[in-house]
């Protein structure tokens, strides 16, 4: 079985008000990031419904990562809160599977952590290039 | 115990406390089907096998007949599982439907794997022991081990299926209209095997809290997919973290989209400053 090594795909869904800036930030300070990932931007983590994670997995993406506020900080009060739950139970399907939860990425931080935000995506595109790839899953060519 | 559900049925028509019983009916050249019985007379022809599930049909009729009317049907646990999730969502009115339940026997629950072979509102049998399904050796291979290995597996399995749609239609909760499994944007149409991960996860997501365990689409896939498998660890993650099994109490919502204040997940980092998780109810 061949890793997804030189293969990774990422892609990310950043709540707008606390991610993406983080994101932005990121960029501002210069720091370099693998260029293995594409950003969406959504008004809230709790809009990430799990089935558009589900979708982008069968789309071809090697992880998703879903990054939202603080859980508590957010600016829609609760509204991280079912994103983090749902997505929690995800995880557990995806290991069921075995397609693995590590290809799912929850993070939340706020606007200012765009270190954090770098290093976040530094280490899951690490982890993604070890992970066994997904071709038995995914419809053979075109 | 088939003495004890016709008599119990016999008194609920005779006492006009439900307008219909609905049951299984072994009718003409030994035919069985599910029947609505309105006469206790007719009451004779009424069987308790094979295992049926209700729960949409007894929503289907309830829908077409007057609000007047009311309704009894004679479940398993399972069923009333199912009934209660459907109350929960507002699928069934409960003043409506009256159940008459009766307990399975040992080898139907070893048969199903389930851990709760009974109904709550016990009318006719006793109740057994359930099987834990996460100890049966079958259920342990696909549920552990090496993941590359269950991923392979996995994949073989689910290349199987023919969407037929079956486990979708069988199932006695999905009653999305529209569906997201008919939706091109989420399913691709038109193609056989269906797209593995959006066909099958998907589906198998939108039960994730919902999921009975009645194994109702296990036993409908013509091409023999474990599915019930599928959603047993979702199901222990949910009794684990949130105390939370489906279909036992209607007042209790799904956890995971509701009780944001009262249920942090266990092992969920959480700061000091933020208290709307940290709150007691």
């Amino acid at each position: 079985m061949s890793a997804e090594r030189g293969n990774v795909k990422i892609l990310v869904f950043t709540c707008r008000w606390c991610g993406l800036i983080g994101a932005d930030g990121a960029g501002r300070k210069r720091i370099e990031l693998p260029a293995s990932y594409r950003v969406i931007q959504v008004d809230c983590a709790g809009y990430v419904e799990p089935d558009a994670v589900i979708r982008a997995l069968a789309s071809g993406a090697t992880g998703v990562a879903v990054l939202g506020c603080h859980v508590g900080g957010c600016r829609f009060n609760d509204a991280n809160h079912p994103a983090l739950k749902r997505l929690e139970l995800l995880k557990t399907l995806l290991d069921t599977t075995g397609i693995g939860g590590r290809r799912l990425l929850l993070g939340f931080g706020t606007a200012h952590e765009s270190h954090q935000y770098a290093e976040m995506i530094v280490d899951f595109h690490r982890e993604l290039e070890g992970m066994p790839s997904m071709a038995s899953w995914l419809p053979q060519g075109e | 115990m088939l003495d004890q559900v016709k008599q119990k049925a016999k008194e609920i028509l005779e006492k006009k406390e439900a307008d219909g019983v609905l049951g299984l009916r072994k009718g003409l050249f030994d035919v069985i089907h599910p029947h609505v019985f309105t006469v206790p007379s007719e009451l004779d022809a009424l069987v308790l096998e094979p295992k049926w599930l209700f729960a949409k049909m007894a929503r289907a009729i309830l829908r077409e007949k007057p609000q007047a009317w009311r309704l009894a049907v004679i479940v398993r646990g399972c069923d009333e599982r199912a009934i209660v999730e459907l109350v929960k969502r507002n699928q069934i009115d409960r003043e409506r439907l009256l159940t008459l339940g009766y307990a399975c026997d040992m080898d139907q629950a070893k048969a199903c794997l389930c851990s709760r072979p009974f109904p709550q509102k016990l009318d006719a049998g006793a109740a057994v022991e359930g099987v834990d399904p996460l100890a049966d050796e079958r259920v342990k291979a696909y549920l552990e081990g090496d993941a590359g290995k269950r991923m392979e597996m996995w994949a073989a399995q689910l290349k199987r299926c023919i969407k037929c749609y079956g486990c979708r239609n069988s199932c006695p909760i999905c009653v999305c209209v529209p569906c997201k499994l008919e939706d091109d944007v989420w399913v691709e149409r038109g193609v056989i095997p269906a797209e593995m991960i959006s066909f099958q996860i998907i589906r198998a997501f939108h039960l994730s809290d919902t999921c009975v365990a009645c194994g109702a689409c296990q036993e409908a896939c013509p091409v023999g997919i474990p599915l019930m498998t599928l959603q047993l660890s979702m199901r222990e993650a949910l009794k684990k973290d949130y105390n939370y099994e489906a279909g036992l109490d209607a007042n209790r919502k799904s956890p995971v989209l509701f009780d944001f204040a009262k249920e942090p997940r266990p092992g969920q980092a959480v700061p000091d400053w933020v208290d709307s998780m940290g709150k007691k109810p």
